[in-house]
């Protein structure tokens, strides 16, 4: 069972997982994982669908609690803190699906992420130079996501790949500390892409990244390390290269047939 | 082809200059027809009145995505809670004989308070299981104090309008006066409404109607913002509960029965759920066929007022399920010419809507998207 730390965690981890696991009823979704992230690590998490990815980053942010194990995040105990307190801590997140506010504008859907954090969020007045500010940040944010031309448009009636720049923005106005993107890449085209990939290398070199991945350009071309999952474990923990060369890998991806 | 900003600019002036006419037409109106007419004394003051109710129910709809069965219930036990504060002598209930503003603030309070509760228990439920609560709050409510003799009993407490406060005045005597209240409360329930959808607090609400899962993960406590803003439009449903108790003087367990909570679902349904406006203009449409329409008699059906207005209801519901608002924004966007994803062609327009309610009609999926207010 892989309990490998990454070589650079000397200094007090980011995320460490001890013994998580995570069960609907007969199903362990995921089993006995063990991870520690450093600050500032770009880490990857690949594996098949139903591998238990997204169970694991909703049990990081608190979507989900682990039915057993703990969960530290940036040095404290977080196991049974609820998502809103860890996203406060400094840890943001996108989803798979958009889930952003669709009824509200590019540049509203920004605010409420910073607000969420830097908090006011049960102020019932308007502050101008306040709100001005947030409002000047979230500007900044969108234009970072390149989505700056549609700030007062609804989400509603952006496209896909929009909704994805939107949800990127979003995660980085909260200015975190630590990222956690779900496959950020799904249904962009391929110059989407790769406006995406050069937006992940570009990231502050102190957010700590966690991305779930299934395109291998991106996955591996921003990832330092990659942990490999399958039906809810660890299987393979290296470098993109030693992934790259990988045997298991090349077989829960293709099959062992192709070997013959 | 005129772009979307003009169109919405045009629409914008348009209503403003509606708007205005209104408002003036209304605050001269018992100055120029006489002020103790019907319209005065009842029609308009109940439409003020209601509207407030409606609208804080359109509130947590449109921004909450709540769809609340309670308001009718807490105008009741506001005006109940007046009642029992305010008389005394023979009245029914506790007769406390407290200074008429001093029970109205303290009505308003504990209603505020009662809501806060009833939205923190609803407020980690959501869709038809909201409904449903709050359904059970109104029930509750209409139980309690219909069981309950110390507070009044059955039969309510009557004689609340003569117990106003010196401004308010005797209401059959001089309707003007509150006439002229609920017109200015109902103003500021409405700008209040407004103002607040633009506050952090107001945009996080509608962040938690779209998404509330997202909002957690952004640092939002989502029970809590449900029960502010639910507590929120308890404080609104409450001064509709005063107005109501000042203009009708009697408040009984009647007042919040099931009759009475459909009623006002009907109202800010004909109204239209997505917009504020349409509070006060379902509350008018609804007083004012309840007034006029009673003998109208239906072929094969006979006539009464429930035909009618559920008759209205049906064609509301299956023409624009956003209401009579919504089919303002349809009418707006046909005259001047806001033409996306619509067509140039009047007849067409018209087919579309047609076609729409007849999708709708069917079960079947209609050709634009609408608003929640289906998921009703």
């Amino acid at each position: 069972m892989a309990a490998v730390p990454s070589p650079a965690a000397t200094a007090e981890p980011t995320l460490r997982l001890r013994g998580v696991g995570r069960r609907f009823g007969g199903l362990y979704a995921v089993r006995d994982m063990s991870l520690s992230i450093a600050p500032g690590e770009r880490r990857a998490i690949l594996g098949p669908n139903g591998a238990g990815k997204t169970t694991l980053f909703n049990v990081i942010s608190g979507d989900l609690l682990a039915t057993s194990g703990s969960v530290e995040l940036f040095g404290s105990d977080v196991t049974f803190m609820p998502a809103r307190r860890r996203a406060r801590l400094g840890l943001a997140r996108t989803y798979q699906q958009s889930r952003l506010f669709l009824g509200l504008s590019v540049e509203d859907n920004i605010y409420l992420s910073i607000v969420g954090v830097k908090g006011g969020r049960l102020r019932p007045v308007g502050l101008p130079k306040r709100d001005g500010e947030i409002r000047e940040r979230a500007r900044n944010a969108a234009r970072r996501a390149a989505i700056d031309h549609k700030l007062k448009e609804k989400v509603g009636s952006l496209s896909h790949g929009e909704h994805r720049q939107v949800g990127l923005a979003l995660a980085l106005a909260a200015e975190p500390r630590a990222l956690m993107l779900d496959e950020p890449a799904s249904g962009l085209s391929r110059g989407e892409r790769n406006l995406l990939t050069d937006l992940l290398l570009g990231l502050d070199r102190e957010i700590t990244l966690l991305l779930i991945e299934h395109d291998m350009d991106v996955a591996l071309r921003v990832a330092e390390r990659v942990t490999m999952m399958h039906e809810g474990r660890v299987i393979v923990e290296g470098t993109p290269a030693e992934i790259r060369a990988d045997q298991t890998v090349h077989d829960l991806y293709l099959g062992s047939g192709h070997r013959e | 082809m005129r772009s979307l900003g003009t169109f919405q600019s045009r629409k914008q002036a348009t209503e403003r200059t509606a708007a205005g006419t209104m408002l003036v037409l209304l605050a001269i109106w018992p100055l120029v027809f006489s002020s103790n007419s019907y319209w005065v004394g009842y029609i308009l003051t109940q439409t003020f009145a209601v509207g407030i109710a409606a609208a804080s129910l359109i509130f947590l709809s449109a921004y909450g995505g709540m769809v609340s069965l309670a308001q009718v219930a807490l105008y009741g036990i506001c005006g109940l809670v007046l009642g029992n504060l305010v008389t005394s002598g023979q009245a029914k209930g506790l007769h406390l004989g407290w200074s008429p503003w001093l029970a109205v603030a303290a009505a308003v309070g504990i209603t505020t308070a009662i809501a806060l509760l009833f939205g923190a228990i609803a407020s980690r439920s959501a869709g038809i299981y909201f409904l449903m609560i709050t359904l059970t709050f109104g029930v509750i409510a209409n139980t309690f104090f219909g069981s309950v003799t110390t507070f009044g009993g059955f039969s309510g407490i009557a004689g609340i309008d003569t117990y106003t406060p010196g401004l308010v005045g005797n209401h059959v005597t001089q309707p003007a006066r509150l006439y002229y209240i609920a017109f200015t409360v109902a103003i500021i329930v409405y700008l209040l409404i407004r103002y607040i959808v633009r506050t952090p607090f107001g945009i996080a609400l509608q962040g938690v109607r779209d998404e509330p899962v997202r909002m957690r993960s952004l640092g939002y406590n989502v029970p809590l913002h449900r029960t502010l803003a639910f507590g929120l439009a308890g404080f609104m449903a409450s001064l509709a509960g005063v107005l109501y108790a000042w203009s009708i003087g009697v408040v009984a367990p009647g007042t919040l029965d099931l009759a009475s909570t459909v009623d006002l679902l009907v109202i800010a349904v004909i109204g239209g759920l997505a917009r504020i406006e349409g509070a006060w203009l379902g509350a008018f449409v609804f007083f004012a066929i309840q007034t006029y329409v009673r003998n109208v008699s239906v072929p094969v059906l006979g006539g009464s007022f429930n035909t009618i207005i559920g008759f209205i209801f049906l064609a509301i519901v299956i023409i624009s399920p956003n209401g009579l608002m919504g089919l303002w924004d349809m009418i707006t966007r046909y005259a001047f010419g806001d033409r996306g994803g619509g067509s140039s062609e009047p007849f067409r327009e018209l087919r579309r809507i047609v076609s729409d309610a007849w999708f709708r009609l069917k079960g079947g999926a209609p050709t634009r998207t609408q608003s929640r207010s289906e998921t009703l």
